[in-house]
């Protein structure tokens, strides 16, 4: 087994690298850091599993010389499961990579960094409500402080390959399911 | 199943509808600190201010503070004479002459270098060039540029000159690797990845190999000739952009607009910024002290064999007529080719000994600059350009070097100072 990880350019990659492997990679506040993959070793129950920093994609359809070899990382390590960092500030265009990285039936686990941006901006997600429509493991984290990781480390065994289908039946399922819950909250929230 | 793209961007809404709830945004202190620094007014301000703090930290830190203050009393007025007395041989020896100094000739009389710069040898020059000078150099930039990369500050500084490089066909981002390039031009033709055409990928390492300084070289020159900087730096500009602007033209292909993220600021941690300079200066060593040595020993057995002399006969009538520089010209441009930083040092030899007018030292060092990236550049450009391209590089390159560097020299001659 491998762990890729993957996400859009600058949400952090370098820095979860660097921490879960301990080795050195630039990190830096720019996207664009990483153009070539860098391979590494963490400790995963006990095992040395080999962990690699994927350079930033926006999508699985390459549109540089650095996604390319994203995507080329991506079809060499078939085996893989792949930790697919967000940036919670932005989860809508995050999740479209980590759709596509599920569609091509690669277990996944998402990690929402840069949590502490997304609480600045007063972004609230239901990372629950998120784990059960998307049937993948779904972590809060704030790379830069380490926040998070011990949970995320936690949850890689737990990644499975999901049907997308299941992943659209339970986004409309829930949908019906959250109205009624909704209504629900809102009382709640009278009450309080 | 594959979804189509619409169909995911459905469903992502879908989700993101149950999910995600964007609250009301308070304007922070950062978000007011990121608007002064990307609007043009106040934006423009910042950045001279930024770039002239940057290099003000540069030249007194690596210059005045180290090389200056500490470094070349260390290796001339003890190291070099220790080797002198101590080292077996003595002047006119060849081994001496490769390892320590190979001295020089006054009247016919072979006299003993009393500087660094002079002696030519792998133990003196050689280190000294490394450790003397340009290491200081490589902290100080990598330090200031290290933070500047962890604040966030670089894609500010693309959207502010993005105009500039549209009008070369270039997109703000290329800021990106031309400031790594001033560091290092190996890491600079990296950068230049996530460009999106071939088009601008080309032109970026183009123009980089030719016109971009690296932070060696940049140290050595500001040692050396520091009161030519300004104009180095002016004459480098106005070559990259007018050459840009031309490539633009000539070049197939075409230079979309790239969209980029300007990411929120951030405090720099001292760790991850340690960590940088660490990975960088020692990968700075490991490089330099074996090319800046191994160019120090070609270069004196070049000239022990008379290799060197032989080349300057045959180059010197081009070098004089075309480019208004002495044929002594022709050993830094020998070392250039492994190393910009030795080749620059080697010039300062030659301006101890009084060779070289002013104006011939500045056009040697923007000869130096842009007739040849350094050989790691060079196999780097090999590797990520396929062969047309490549031949393309070189073309240009070789064409620059004539009409530039003939230029200067016209220049120089209408001026009265060539």
């Amino acid at each position: 087994m491998k762990i890729l990880l993957m996400g859009h350019p600058n949400v952090g990659k370098s820095v979860f690298f660097n921490r879960l492997t301990g080795a050195k990679v630039m990190e830096s506040n720019y996207p664009g850091t990483t153009v070539d993959f860098m391979k590494g070793w963490m400790r995963l129950e006990g095992e040395d599993v080999e962990l690699i920093d994927v350079p930033g994609a926006f999508s699985l359809e390459p549109k540089d010389r650095a996604e390319e070899v994203a995507v080329e990382m991506l079809e060499k390590n078939r085996d893989s499961v792949v930790v697919c960092v967000l940036d919670a500030s932005k989860v809508e265009r995050g999740l479209y990579l980590a759709l596509e990285i599920i569609e091509r039936g690669y277990p996944v686990v998402v990690a929402l960094n840069m949590w502490d941006v997304a609480e600045d901006k007063n972004i609230k997600i239901e990372v629950e409500k998120l784990e059960r429509i998307l049937g993948v493991p779904v972590v809060p984290t704030t790379a830069i402080s380490g926040e998070g990781f011990k949970e995320l480390v936690s949850k890689i065994k737990e990644a499975a390959p999901v049907k997308i289908e299941k992943i659209i039946e339970s986004a409309s399922g829930v949908n019906v399911a959250t109205s009624a819950g909704e209504g629900g909250g809102e009382s709640a929230a009278v009450c309080g | 199943m594959p979804l189509s793209v619409d169909e995911r961007w459905n469903l992502i809404e879908k989700i993101s509808k149950q999910t995600v709830e964007f609250g009301a945004r308070k304007h922070t202190l950062k978000d007011a600190i990121a608007e002064l620094t990307v609007k043009p007014l106040t934006g423009i301000p910042v950045a001279i201010a930024v770039i002239y703090g940057f290099w003000a930290f540069f030249v007194e830190f690596a210059g005045t503070l180290f090389t200056d203050g500490f470094m070349v009393r260390l290796f001339d007025e003890h190291w070099l004479p220790w080797l002198q007395s101590v080292f077996p041989g003595g002047l006119g020896n060849p081994f001496y002459a490769l390892m320590v100094d190979a001295g020089h000739l006054e009247g016919g009389v072979l006299v003993a270098s009393d500087n660094c710069f002079e002696a030519f040898g792998m133990l003196t020059s050689g280190l000294f060039i490394v450790f003397g000078v340009v290491l200081w150099a490589i902290l100080a930039f990598y330090l200031v540029f290290a933070i500047l990369e962890d604040i966030g500050y670089l894609p500010r500084l693309a959207v502010l000159v993005d105009t500039v490089l549209h009008k070369i066909g270039l997109h703000g981002y290329a800021i990106v690797p031309t400031f790594l390039s001033l560091g290092c031009n190996v890491p600079g033709v990296t950068a230049t990845r996530p460009l999106e055409t071939r088009k601008q990928r080309f032109m970026m390492m183009t123009l980089l190999a030719i016109f971009v300084p690296c932070g060696a070289q940049i140290g050595i020159m500001q040692d050396l000739v520091p009161e030519l900087m300004g104009w180095i730096f002016l004459t480098l500009a106005i070559g990259y952009l007018g050459f840009g602007f031309i490539l633009n033209k000539i070049v197939p292909g075409k230079s979309p607009e790239i969209i980029m993220d300007v990411p929120p600021y951030q405090m720099p941690t001292l760790k991850n910024i340690m960590s940088k300079l660490w990975i960088r200066t020692s990968g700075f060593l490991l490089v330099a002290v074996p090319f800046v040595l191994l160019g120090c020993l070609i270069v004196g057995l070049m000239y022990l064999t008379g290799a060197m002399d032989w080349l300057a006969a045959v180059f010197g009538p081009l070098l004089m007529g075309w480019f208004g520089v002495p044929s002594e010209t022709v050993a830094p441009l020998i070392a250039g080719f492994l190393r910009k930083d030795l080749a620059v040092g080697m010039l300062g030899g030659l301006m101890e000994q009084g060779i070289m007018t002013t104006f011939q030292v500045f056009t040697s060092v923007i000869l130096l600059c842009i007739y040849f990236p350094c050989l790691a550049t060079f196999a780097l450009m090999i590797k990520e350009e396929n062969w047309k391209e490549l031949l393309g590089s070189l073309a240009s390159l070789i064409a620059m070097v004539f009409v530039y560097g003939g230029l200067i020299h016209l220049v120089g001659i209408m001026l009265g100072v060539a």
